[in-house]
């Protein structure tokens, strides 16, 4: 049931500027917990034998992190891992294939029956003591399975930088949000459980062709964009030699650009993965535990996804306005450096 | 304090770890950033919830994967079985030199807490943070006991020398000038 309900709380077009569009203290995860808590699912969970409690379902379906009123016992720590964990969560594991499978990709494949049928629950590894280790249980992977996991951690790493974070495709998050800003009351999605489950793609999708038809709607000049394909055009990605010269580029790049063009026609979008190291628990054929890190070159090397990027107008772009400006100022923005004197 | 001065914090802290024999892995830069948030009240903005060994921040792990893509702090793998430590790079370094204020503004405390903490391991940082997590409420009742309920792989003579142990260093700190 948890497994089920994990993503029930998911806005329009999943994570597209959730944060801009939900109200303060609200993010698809407590949406999630109402739904979950509501009278209508509560008839659902009552009619099971034995009933299901929903604070139970909650607990799995949206993990510690956004449950840390509720108490988890170790083993239900874990069961929610396996829902939503980092490293092995099925959710994870679903999302992959499937897109992959949508937009007709081929990198979000892997050997998943293989990579199930090898997850332990395990002591974590050594991590600098041999004496007094921790016996806190974690899920873990045999060495068997070893491979399927890095594949599947190579799958994210391709769907995430070559779809989910594509340029394109970032634009066009960015290009919703500034619609929905306009168009919906207030500018915020509604969170009681009535009006979320009326907000369907479908209903967006409606909004926006009309307000795309309609020169007075305020929300048009962002849905033209959308329906029309008149999205804003990437003119800055960052670079390993930019970050080495100054961590804060790419702000301080889109700072200048929109000081110099003007904040309407300049759009900024940074994401770094969320999630940490790899290093989880391996079980050795010898009865063993070891750390994933000291057998695995591939998830040693394996990058952090992480994209920042700048767009601009088009309507600006007439004579590759924004290049020559960027080509021009770029050094001399960039070697700002950031900080305080002493 | 804002993003960058936070960063700076991190940084320092992290360093000033590895120069106290500290593993530097993930789990000792959360005990520790959690004790510097707790016990010397350095604002950190991290929440910090009860989760895998003790108190730990969503949040800081996130931040901490920033700075690896960021190249301020890279993954140094270890020899068979270890775990991985983090290693401060030399951009990382130099984050902390232009912040001049704010790490000279909170050096002391960070100095403190690593060397409290910085040759302990992750068993024991479990327990002392989970100790200091049960001391928080003033209304506290047995600790060590609260301890064990909320981490049954904790005895309760492990968790009552962890309450000891942890508040000796809230004690030592308020005593520092």
């Amino acid at each position: 049931m948890a497994a089920l309900c994990h993503d029930i709380g998911h806005l329009p077009f999943s994570h597209a500027a959730e944060k801009d569009l939900l109200p303060e203290g609200w993010n698809h995860e407590r949406l999630t917990r109402e739904l979950i808590a509501s009278d209508e699912m509560q008839m659902i969970w009552n009619s099971i034998t034995p009933p299901l409690r929903s604070d139970d379902i909650v607990k799995l379906a949206v993990g510690n992190k956004q449950a840390p009123d509720l108490k988890f016992s170790d083993w239900e720590t874990i069961l929610a891992e396996i829902i939503s964990g980092d490293a092995f969560g099925v959710d994870r594991i679903d999302y992959l294939l499937r897109d992959s499978l949508h937009t007709g990709v081929a990198y979000g494949r892997f050997d998943y029956y293989r990579l199930i049928d090898t997850l332990r629950i395990l002591p974590p590894a050594p991590s600098g003591e041999s004496e007094d280790r921790s016996t806190e249980p974690a899920l873990g992977i045999e060495h068997g399975g070893l491979q399927s996991a890095e594949a599947l951690l190579l799958a994210r790493y391709f769907m995430f930088s070559q779809v989910y974070y594509h340029h394109v495709r970032k634009i066009y998050d960015i290009h919703l949000r500034d619609f929905l800003l306009k168009a919906l009351p207030d500018g915020k999605y509604p969170v009681t459980i009535k009006e979320h489950l009326e907000m369907t793609d479908s209903k967006i999708i409606s909004m926006l062709h009309e307000a795309c038809q309609k020169t007075d709607n305020p929300g048009h000049h962002h849905a033209d964009r959308i329906i029309n394909r008149k999205h804003f055009k990437c003119f800055y990605q960052r670079t390993p030699n930019d970050l080495k010269i100054n961590p804060a580029a790419g702000r301080l790049i889109s700072e200048a650009a929109e000081k110099e063009f003007g904040e309407d026609k300049i759009r900024y979008d940074r994401y770094i993965q969320e999630s940490g190291i790899m290093d989880f628990p391996v079980l050795l054929k010898d009865g063993s535990v070891v750390s994933s890190l000291s057998l695995s070159q591939v998830l040693e090397k394996l990058p952090v996804v992480a994209v920042e990027y700048i767009f601009n107008d088009p309507d600006l772009d007439t004579e590759n306005t924004v290049e020559k400006w960027l080509q021009k100022n770029k050094k001399d923005i960039i070697s700002q450096p950031e900080g305080e004197d002493t | 304090m804002n993003y960058s001065q936070q960063r700076a914090v991190i940084i320092k802290l992290i360093k000033s770890l590895a120069e106290n024999d500290s593993w530097c892995g993930e789990t000792h830069i959360q005990k520790a950033s959690y004790c510097l948030k707790e016990v010397t009240k350095t604002p950190i903005e991290f929440e910090f919830i009860l989760y895998k060994h003790g108190p730990f921040s969503f949040d800081l792990r996130d931040e901490l994967t920033a700075m690896r893509a960021d190249g301020l702090l890279d993954i140094e793998v270890n020899p068979y079985p270890f775990g991985p430590s983090l290693k401060v790079t030399e951009t990382g370094i130099d984050v902390i030199r232009r912040f001049p204020k704010t790490v000279g503004e909170y050096e002391e405390k960070i100095n403190f807490i690593s060397g409290f903490l910085g040759n302990k391991g992750v068993a024991e940082l479990e327990r002392l943070a989970t100790a200091l997590y049960v001391s928080i409420p003033e209304e506290a009742g047995d600790r060590a006991v609260q301890i064990n309920s909320l981490k049954p792989h904790i005895s309760l003579d492990l968790a009552r020398k962890a309450v000891t142990e942890i508040d000796r260093m809230i004690q030592s700190y308020n005593g520092l000038p």
